[in-house]
């Protein structure tokens, strides 16, 4: 079985290399009839108003979406994150599945995006935030898993993970190793 | 601890923009048209390519109200145009909080020798090439995103194709050469050593390079992709053609889907009145936009 990426538009072939990297096949996601035989989900960055428009013609997301219910293991980065969020200040909600409310570009512009030190499972790494999302809150079924000091930068609920930053810039080995493991069985990651 | 403005978030937006289109727009209503349609990022500027090739005049950066209206009217990423050279221009772009820099040769140039050093700026640069060693130099001086300068307000794909054959013929060359022929290729193609380095290392562009110039079909958008594009720029093919909505989310669609006949054929359909294209042979020389940068 394969991974899944979404490639409406965004940073999907960074994704595919991460993939590459701890070879795990994988299949772009264009529409619905892409879906059939993977075994999990990425969902990469990029800017979602774009993939929303996009992915109108065949409803894309509501097929994504009963998916990600039945508990397939999904990972979404910054744009993916704001998908996934269940509530979208700024913005709408589309595939509504990750209880969390974010804010879109919340760290600024461009010229304000960053590469910060991130605290993601037990590991530190100099991780890229581009326009990024703000986790603003989250429900008591989420737990928060990446950390910019005190701020939560990277949450997990269930068989899903959104994560503000890119690692997949930087595909250090612990990153590799995790997602290798998450993308197995999500379901797993809770004792993170 | 936070570090801004590095080349590695610099380079990283421009990963983000992929598979995406980034189109022209004069005012705020054209930006949130381009919105409402699926651009992956708006280029504000002062006229269209195909205007300022009508009208001609000096064509500047747009004015500070127009940028201004712009970025208060849409939440996607916003870039602007200044001249080629005109450092000073790209530092007022900074300073209004623009999220990627065109150094533009559809603008009148500031400078008939250099480019803007573009390192010492925080924003992102793209900047137009019409073969690989100009993208090397302007990689060299600190673009984080390349385009092919194709042949703006035309409305005729040819001159961007022509430039993307010409930078992939210039790539595989690099990364097939033996490496100690590189510092000659490096001399030959007028490209700072580095770059070269890095692209035979690496096996391939070390930024993202988009198509532009020309585009102004569903088609046009695909076919740039098929050449190997990162994805493409529209300027005047979508404000000057006859229904700029449609035509904007067919190309939208088109650069999705370059690779599915079926799916582009769908989308091209009821799509009114393309803009009206220009023979390049017709063109003088004098009236080239590619034949500036150096």
């Amino acid at each position: 079985m394969k991974t899944g990426v979404l490639a409406l538009q965004g940073s999907f072939f960074d994704h595919v290399k991460s993939l590459e990297l701890i070879n795990k096949e994988y299949q772009l996601i264009k529409s619905v009839s892409d879906l059939e035989n993977i075994d999990s989900l990425i969902l990469p960055g990029g800017e979602s108003t774009t993939m929303m428009k996009i992915q109108k013609s065949d409803d894309l997301f509501a097929t994504i979406k009963i998916k990600i219910n039945e508990g397939m293991p999904t990972l979404g980065t910054c744009a993916g994150l704001i998908l996934l969020a269940s509530d979208v200040i700024d913005g709408q909600s589309s595939i509504s599945c990750l209880n969390t409310v974010v804010e879109r570009n919340a760290y600024g512009r461009q010229n304000e995006s960053f590469e910060g030190l991130v605290d993601f499972n037990g590991n530190k790494e100099m991780y890229c935030f581009i326009r990024a999302p703000k986790i603003i809150s989250y429900g008591n079924t989420v737990t928060p898993i990446a950390f910019i000091d005190e701020e939560v930068v990277g949450i997990h609920e269930n068989n899903i993970v959104g994560l503000s930053f890119h690692p997949e810039l930087s595909n250090d080995i612990i990153y590799l190793e995790w997602l290798k493991n998450f993308l197995k069985d999500g379901l797993n990651v809770r004792s993170l | 601890m936070k570090i801004e403005s590095t080349f590695k978030i610099k380079k990283g937006l421009a990963e983000m923009l992929k598979g995406g289109v980034i189109m022209d727009v004069v005012n705020a209503e054209q930006a949130v048209i381009a919105e409402k349609s699926g651009a992956v990022a708006v280029m504000a500027l002062e006229r269209i390519p195909a205007d300022i090739r009508a009208e001609g005049g000096v064509a500047r950066m747009s004015s500070v109200e127009t940028i201004q209206e712009v970025i208060d009217s849409v939440t996607i990423p916003v870039m602007a145009k200044a001249r080629i050279g005109h450092f000073v221009e790209a530092q007022m772009l900074e300073s209004l909080g623009i999220d990627f820099i065109d150094e533009s040769e559809v603008l009148t140039p500031a400078d008939d020798k250099n480019h803007i050093y573009k390192h010492d700026i925080k924003t992102p640069f793209v900047n137009g090439a019409t073969d690989i060693g100009e993208a090397c130099r302007r990689i060299g001086e600190g673009a984080a995103m390349i385009r092919t300068k194709g042949e703006a307000g035309t409305g005729n794909v040819i001159e961007a194709v022509r430039h993307m054959r010409s930078m992939t013929d210039g790539i595989n060359k690099i990364i097939t050469a033996d490496v100690n022929s590189l510092m000659s290729i490096a001399k030959e193609i007028r490209a700072p050593f580095e770059v070269v380095k890095d692209i035979h290392e690496s096996k391939k562009l070390p930024v993202v390079n988009f198509a532009a110039g020309g585009i102004a079909t569903p088609a046009d958008a695909a076919l740039m992709m098929q050449l190997g594009c990162d994805g493409v720029f529209v300027g005047s093919g979508i404000f000057k053609s006859g229904d700029p909505k449609e035509r904007a989310e067919a190309i939208v669609i088109a650069t999705t889907n370059f690779d599915n006949p079926e799916k582009l054929v769908e989308v091209s359909k009821e799509l009114g009145e393309p803009m009206v294209g220009l023979n390049i042979d017709d063109l003088d020389e004098t009236e080239k936009l590619a034949k500036r940068g150096w």
